[in-house]
């Protein structure tokens, strides 16, 4: 048996933000191409990257469209917002794949690559001759993942989606909202988000799978699928009812009580479904009729209980701060949070101790404080080494260390338009303004 | 199978075929798992961020064993509106897919020692109990990695195992609605604040659905398993993950950090508008509501055109107006005079026709808000296999969503079974293991410990 603080001592000692660079990637000497646009695609490769793998990303000439994706129309040192999120630790090429010299220097870096992603529709790498047949034909261990809304064959391939589609498509947006109230989208593109982390993981299945066998393989990842895969018991209530699931709100239809709600001075998230928990919250409510009336969890969950206990719970709230309601949750052992927005986590020393935010300084951009995806790993954590970066700005790296082409031959490359930098015209391609023409260049 | 229910609008019908022959989904059992090798315990408690954890891996091929408490674990009481099949929940039928279910109670000394015994024979744990729960009862990640160096310790919580705010509500129990309040992006859902014609009562923050925390939580604590075994079949190292399911959503925010780092703002709830991105909403249309996409100039240039509406193209010339938040309750309106005429299906035709059409400006999607009864009958999620239906000799008919990983040449994702009673697997799993015969177990059922 051991107390608390020698548990945190351990943890804290295991966990030591200040050591997150003395300790190995899981994913070094994992080699990505990513051939991705907008989101999903590029999420899945940035989850890769933070946690070690190397990710090489092309873009054409137009440039990702996430380059003008922006909040307001707002770009920050000619950046897109919408573009920094989805890709950090990358190496950034510009190289069409339909180009035949184009193509041939991607198969050139597919032999000395263990991963290829691409979410375009499907069937256009095969089109360019860099389907799995092709790739696997130069290198057997290639693990070959393809994303789309409705995958590589049946009925509705070649659909297109996009996030708030796969949303629709998938019910997840029917389901959100209010309950007298229409459907609501996420806040953010949540469907490419999750599915890419789901790539990521089949990637990652891969990966071990092949570290056994030395086998590579294909796999087809369906973005609107995925939605559905997360929906809980959606499918299985309606299959048993006949009925569709209905909105609730922030009301939890499985878990009572578990809710948003109103204090003097802002919401609170609240559950208690355990006996134990629900008794606590009962005892600090002064209201252990409840608790005795109720204790039974299946019962609080018959609908007009639940409309009851939730309504007693709000009548409390509402003469409680927010900071008061979570000290008692501390204490009697239920659940409870404020909702946090951007700003309280940027501010949050909690998620600065734990590296899920880090600030690091970008040479291209300066300081940048952001997230860094979890979980925390004690051995093998993930981390931020930089930002964005403007159109094809490692082609010399890349080409030169992995394919050892000459610095004549890239320019000759770039001058037959088979690969390409920045156009200065387009803002959001370009470095910032003031950039000093060598700051972040991995070979100045 | 019908030649054109594979191929479908595919660009490239051959590679259709070909990735129909090889991910065709009655060939799944003829081939191999990616992790067969790999036993997992997934000891979770009234989180379905440790069942959806588990979940993955056991598509994937892992072993993984649920113990639960001799009354069976609280998840499986998590049903809408109390609905029970037998002992379990509409919610906890999804996620018991694969899983051998064994029974111990971790209270007791003795239930102690054969947890102890048995981590020592595992590759991965998952655990969300209060941070420092199990290793107050000598068998967390210190006392259980000792004996086996190679262990991958997962333990999910909402406030994490350490840092300030662990420290301050250790107490507290992790839960779905937490995960999201805390995740940052639930700040940012709901109604639109920007949109006077709104009720004030419905401008407050709006949990997505579905558990989203908990999926989230659950699908980033596999991906780091599935990182840590990559490392461990590499070095032999275990490791501790400690996952707090509020830094998965809180880092896919979209810019909403980023966005206050840069310009110190932070963003309003737009609701169904988009200010990034726009038109990119939901409108309502004959039968329902639809989604329609218009944003780029060539983009919006098509959607005007469908719509035979030049002079919203003159009106909010380029991505800027369409992007000020003012006009987008303008531009919704004017696209929803045209969409209100037609049904979803009618509308998805049109952009169909234009698509196709040699002089085309852009690009214009759209797509209907499904229901889920809709989402059941569509005839392309069940030639892909999306849901499973079977008879279970125990709970009867269900119907739950299949492994998503499924059309993986090599190692498709499966489900082998949906689910077990309470302790249904006490005998094999103990016996294989453990090597306790009937008589041990019934001396332990006789103490409570199973």
């Amino acid at each position: 048996m051991s107390d608390n603080t020698t548990y945190r001592d351990f943890l804290n000692e295991k966990f030591d933000i200040g050591q997150l660079f003395d300790k190995p990637e899981p994913l070094a000497g994992v080699r990505v191409l990513e051939v991705c646009y907008v989101v999903l695609g590029p999420a899945a490769c940035d989850y890769l990257a933070e946690f070690g793998a190397e990710v090489i990303k092309f873009e054409g000439q137009k440039g990702d469209q996430m380059r003008f994706v922006t909040p307001y129309a707002y770009f920050w040192k000619n950046m897109s917002p919408g573009l920094e999120i989805e890709n950090h630790n990358k190496y950034w090429v510009g190289m069409h794949l339909g180009h035949p010299q184009g193509k041939e220097l991607f198969l050139e870096l597919v032999k000395k690559s263990d991963v290829v992603v691409d979410n375009l529709t499907p069937g256009r790498m095969a089109e360019w001759g860099l389907s799995y047949r092709e790739l696997s034909q130069i290198n057997p261990g290639i693990i070959q993942l393809h994303v789309s809304g409705y995958g590589s064959w049946g009925p509705w391939t070649g659909r297109t989606s996009y996030d708030a589609v796969a949303q629709s498509m998938g019910a997840l947006s029917p389901i959100t909202g209010f309950e007298d109230r229409g459907p609501i989208k996420s806040g953010v593109w949540i469907a490419d988000w999750i599915t890419g982390l789901m790539c990521a993981v089949a990637v990652m299945a891969a990966l071990n799978y092949r570290e056994r066998t030395g086998e590579g393989q294909f796999i087809d990842y369906m973005q609107v699928e995925n939605v559905i895969r997360w929906l809980d018991w959606t499918w299985l209530y309606t299959f048993k009812t006949g009925e569709n699931r209905k909105r609730s709100g922030n009301r939890d239809l499985a878990v009572c009580p578990s809710d948003l709600f109103e204090c003097s001075d802002g919401w609170v998230a609240l559950a208690a479904f355990s006996e134990e928990e629900f008794r606590g919250l009962c005892g600090i409510m002064d209201r252990l009729d409840l608790y005795e009336k109720y204790a039974d969890p299946l019962e609080r969950l018959q609908d007009e209980n639940a409309r009851k206990i939730l309504e007693a719970i709000s009548q409390w709230t509402a003469t409680k701060k927010v900071a008061e309601v979570e000290e008692f949750a501390n204490r009697q052992g239920f659940a409870a949070s404020r909702v946090l927005t951007a700003a309280d986590a940027y501010h949050s020393e909690h998620y600065r101790q734990r590296g899920a935010i880090q600030e690091y300084e970008d040479p291209v951009y300066g300081t940048m404080a952001q997230e860094c995806y979890p979980p925390r790993m004690s051995e093998t954590p993930s981390r931020v080494k930089w930002s964005s970066r403007p159109l094809g700005f490692d082609n010399r790296y890349v080409f030169q260390k992995i394919l050892g082409l000459s610095l004549e031959k890239i320019k000759q490359l770039e001058f037959e338009k088979v690969i390409f930098q920045w156009n200065p015209d387009i803002p959001s391609q370009c470095p910032p303004p003031d950039w000093d023409g060598k700051s972040g260049l991995k070979m100045p | 199978m019908e030649d054109e229910k594979i191929v479908g609008l595919a660009i490239n019908q051959e590679f259709a075929r070909w990735a129909h022959r090889e991910t065709y989904p009655p060939d799944t059992f003829k081939k191999q798992e990616a992790l067969d090798d790999t036993l997992v315990l997934d000891v979770s408690h009234g989180s379905f961020a440790g069942l959806f954890a588990s979940s993955i891996l056991s598509e994937m091929g892992a072993e993984v064993i649920r113990i639960e408490p001799p009354g069976g674990d609280l998840a499986r009481k998590m049903s809408p509106y109390g609905m029970m099949i037998k002992d379990s929940g509409l919610a906890y039928l999804a996620e018991a897919r694969n899983k051998f279910h064994v029974t111990l109670d971790l209270t007791k000394e003795e239930g102690r020692k054969i947890f102890s015994r048995f981590s020592a024979k595992a590759a991965i744990i998952i655990e969300t109990f209060k941070p420092g729960y199990l290793d107050g009862l000598g068998i967390g990640y210190r006392q259980l990695s000792a004996k086996n160096p190679g262990l991958i310790y997962c333990a999910i919580h909402s406030y994490g195992q350490f840092g300030k705010d662990a420290e301050n509500s250790a107490n507290q129990p992790g839960y779905d609605i937490v995960d999201q309040a805390r995740g940052v992006i639930m700040s940012i859902t709901g109604e639109p604040d920007l949109d006077t014609k709104i009720s004030p009562k419905y401008k407050r923050p709006l949990k997505h659905g579905n558990w989203m925390g908990w999926y989230a939580g659950g699908a980033w604590a596999a991906f780091s398993l599935l990182t840590a075994m990559f490392h461990r079949r590499k070095t032999g190292k275990g490791q501790f993950i400690d996952c707090a399911p509020p830094e998965g959503l809180l880092s896919i925010a979209n810019y909403a950090m980023q966005y206050f780092h840069m310009s110190g703002e932070q963003m309003p709830r737009a609701g169904n508008y988009d200010y990034a991105v726009f038109p990119y909403t939901y409108v309502k249309c004959k039968d329902g509501y639809t989604f329609i996409s218009g944003f780029t100039d060539p983009n919006w240039a098509a959607l005007c055109e469908i719509m035979n509406r030049p002079d919203l193209k003159e009106q909010f010339p380029t991505i800027k107006e369409r992007l000020t938040p003012q006009n987008q309750p303008v531009i919704q309106h004017e696209i929803e005079t045209f969409t209100e005429k037609y049904t979803a299906d009618e509308i998805q035709d049109m952009v169909y026709q234009y698509s196709k059409r040699e002089d085309k400006k852009g690009t214009v999607v759209t797509g209907r808000l499904e229901s889920p009864r809709d989402v059941l009958q569509r005839e392309h999620w069940q030639e892909r296999k999306t849901f499973i239906k079977w008879k279970d000799p125990y709970y009867g008919e269900l119907l739950i969503q299949n492994s998503s990983f499924k059309a993986m040449t090599k190692t498709p994702g499966r489900v082998k079974w949906i689910c077990r009673p309470i302790g249904a697997d006490n005998e094999f799993i103990y016996q294989k293991y453990l090597g306790m015969g009937q008589s041990r177990l019934k001396e332990l059922k006789q103490e409570g410990v199973m």
